[in-house]
């Protein structure tokens, strides 16, 4: 009875709710005050790079970039997470048990691909612009979300799941009532990995036309200028930092409410 | 009612299930007892279908279980093992209520059910519907897992080592729940356990099986007074199944009305087991035990003596039988 009563504390019921959603915003606000205020802090800058014509990025605003950036990591999310979540379940499932190797396999070796190479190769065939970057990208960041939906549904107990079976639930039952809920934080994490990831490697698609916070840091590089290639790799990290901080928040406030069983 | 005939079971070259004959009657318990990996839980599995067998037929009620639909059979089975299986991102109420709600019950009805069942097993619905199953003592949890199987009324339930993982205290607890429970509700009960005092305690016909075969099966009394071959014997306690067998029968059958020589100081209550009985006299060295219903009024006499008589005749017929 003690035990079980310290346990219960562990799992403080909605307490601090208002704690999970401070640091993301914290970091989201950084990030803005960055985007709307870089274009006035020329004085910075201009101590940076004292001898450059220009010390603030101009061809695009920064809110602009940010937006494009944002919606190249997210259009490559959204993919990556449909295909390595449905590839994770599907050869979990009996039927597709056989394909369980190659899956993993493949979703590894998408991964050695460097992205350059994957942007090289990918020019040719679909030009210039956004899509080879999204391409590269859903390429880069599959193996974590495989990988971990593998994890996270082979994690679940072998008698949790006989039960299920065996109280009659069928199989669509048991993977959405037992094995996606209680794989949920693995494979959150896998998609946290693989966003924050991305959103560094989404920087690349300025080198082919892509127009997002890779812009100025390239430009910055061509002009041997460091105040552009500061002012986006800022806006990046802060980025980074804001998106995960807040899939940190999600996955607590997920396992709190998977009822915080011991893992 | 349950019925296996011939039933088979390969995993590849190895059989784990060997042409075994089973009719569990309605209402009746049914332990099968052996050691591990001798096909008992394969056979319970076979039944619900979670396991598919190699040959032979199984009826339900007289009807083949192919003709059942697997998820709609086993919505109508109950099924308990040792490590519970409880859904551990589910409140207790919740893991209760899961077959009901599979059948679509209102929430009405389902609420009432699991409320029902708590009560029926001693869990306060109060203090343990929203906790969560690692909250759960083992028994608590067991508790919940037996509830959960009842929850849609089967009239089969099968159970699979069930209290194999609990403390010696509670697991004679639950068993004892479990047998009166059973009094009132007269589900077919299929139970699987290792342990031959649970199986001897809780059957009304026990099963011993060895590597995929049926060795013996009847009631727990027959087996205890013929084991066919050594294997059972041992199985049921070698030199120590005279205290077995008297665990099964009760004080007030073998009781004497009260003679007229002075009554022994030393009391026993007549609910309880011959074997309980033999170990106040060992404890109290005592030959005579003077009988007591529950309100301590004395209703008769036990003598170590009449008890070994009884005991000469009884082999005395089973012989000749």
């Amino acid at each position: 009875m003690t035990h079980s009563a310290t346990r219960r504390q562990r799992r403080v019921p909605h307490a601090g709710q208002k704690r999970f959603w401070t640091r993301p915003l914290l970091w989201g606000v950084l990030l803005c005050i960055c985007v709307a205020g870089i274009p006035y802090a020329e004085g910075l800058f201009r101590w940076l790079e004292p001898d450059a014509r220009q010390v603030i990025y101009q061809r695009a605003p920064f809110y602009a970039l940010l937006g494009r950036h944002m919606l190249v990591v997210g259009a490559a999310a959204v993919v990556t997470i449909a295909v390595g979540v449905g590839a994770g379940i599907a050869v979990t499932r009996r039927r597709g048990r056989d394909f369980l190797p190659l899956v993993a396999q493949l979703a590894s070796l998408g991964q050695t691909f460097p992205p350059v190479a994957v942007l090289a190769l990918a020019v040719p065939i679909l030009g210039f612009g956004t899509l080879p970057i999204i391409m590269a990208l859903m390429l880069y960041g599959l193996l974590p979300i495989v990988r971990n939906t593998l994890a996270g549904l082979q994690e679940v107990e072998g008698d949790i799941k006989t039960a299920a079976r065996a109280m009659g639930m069928t199989p669509v039952q048991i993977l959405q009532r037992v094995e996606l809920p209680l794989a949920a934080p693995v494979i959150l994490a896998g998609i946290r990995t693989s966003v924050t990831i991305n959103i560094a490697t989404a920087a690349l698609g300025a080198t082919v036309g892509a127009s997002n916070l890779g812009d100025p840091i390239i430009a910055g590089i061509i002009n041997g200028n460091m105040a552009y290639v500061i002012q986006g790799a800022l806006i990046i990290a802060l980025l980074a930092l804001t998106l995960d901080s807040l899939f940190d928040s999600l996955q607590t406030r997920l396992r709190q409410r998977l009822s915080a069983f011991p893992r | 009612m349950i019925e296996l005939s011939q039933v088979s079971k390969q995993f590849g070259d190895e059989t784990a299930v060997d042409a075994i004959n089973l009719k569990v009657a309605k209402g009746k318990f049914c332990a099968l007892v052996g050691t591990s990996g001798c096909g008992k839980s394969t056979t319970l599995r076979m039944i619900n279908r979670l396991i598919e067998r190699s040959s032979g037929d199984i009826l339900l009620d007289g009807q083949p279980i192919e003709a059942y639909d697997p998820v709609k059979l086993r919505r109508r089975i109950g099924y308990v093992i040792q490590s519970t299986g409880l859904f551990p991102h589910w409140t207790v109420a919740r893991n209760i209520g899961l077959v009901p709600r599979l059948l679509k019950w209102s929430a009405d009805d389902i609420q009432a059910r699991v409320g029902e069942l708590m009560s029926l097993l001693g869990l306060p619905l109060e203090e343990f519907a929203h906790k969560y199953p690692h909250q759960l003592s083992g028994g608590q949890a067991q508790r919940v897992g037996v509830a959960r199987a009842l929850a849609a009324d089967p009239d089969i339930l099968l159970m699979d080592e069930p209290f194999g993982a609990l403390d010696p205290i509670t697991r004679i607890k639950l068993q004892d729940e479990l047998a009166a429970l059973q009094a009132r509700l007269h589900k077919t009960v299929v139970f699987v356990t290792h342990d031959m005092d649970e199986a001897l305690k809780l059957a009304d016909h026990l099963v011993v099986m060895r590597e995929g075969q049926i060795v013996q099966q009847g009631t727990p009394l027959s087996l205890l007074q013929r084991p066919v071959d050594a294997f059972v014997e041992s199985l049921l306690g070698g030199l120590e199944r005279g205290l077995k067998q008297a665990a099964l029968s009760r004080v007030k059958d073998h009781m004497s009305s009260l003679g007229p020589t002075l009554p022994s100081q030393y009391r026993i209550a007549a609910d309880c087991s011959l074997r309980q009985a033999l170990s106040v006299m060992l404890r109290d060295h005592a030959d005579r035990l003077t009988v007591v219903d529950q309100h301590d009024v004395p209703i008769g006499e036990l003598s170590l003596r009449r008890i070994v008589k009884e005991a000469q005749l009884e082999k005395g017929t089973s012989r000749d039988a």
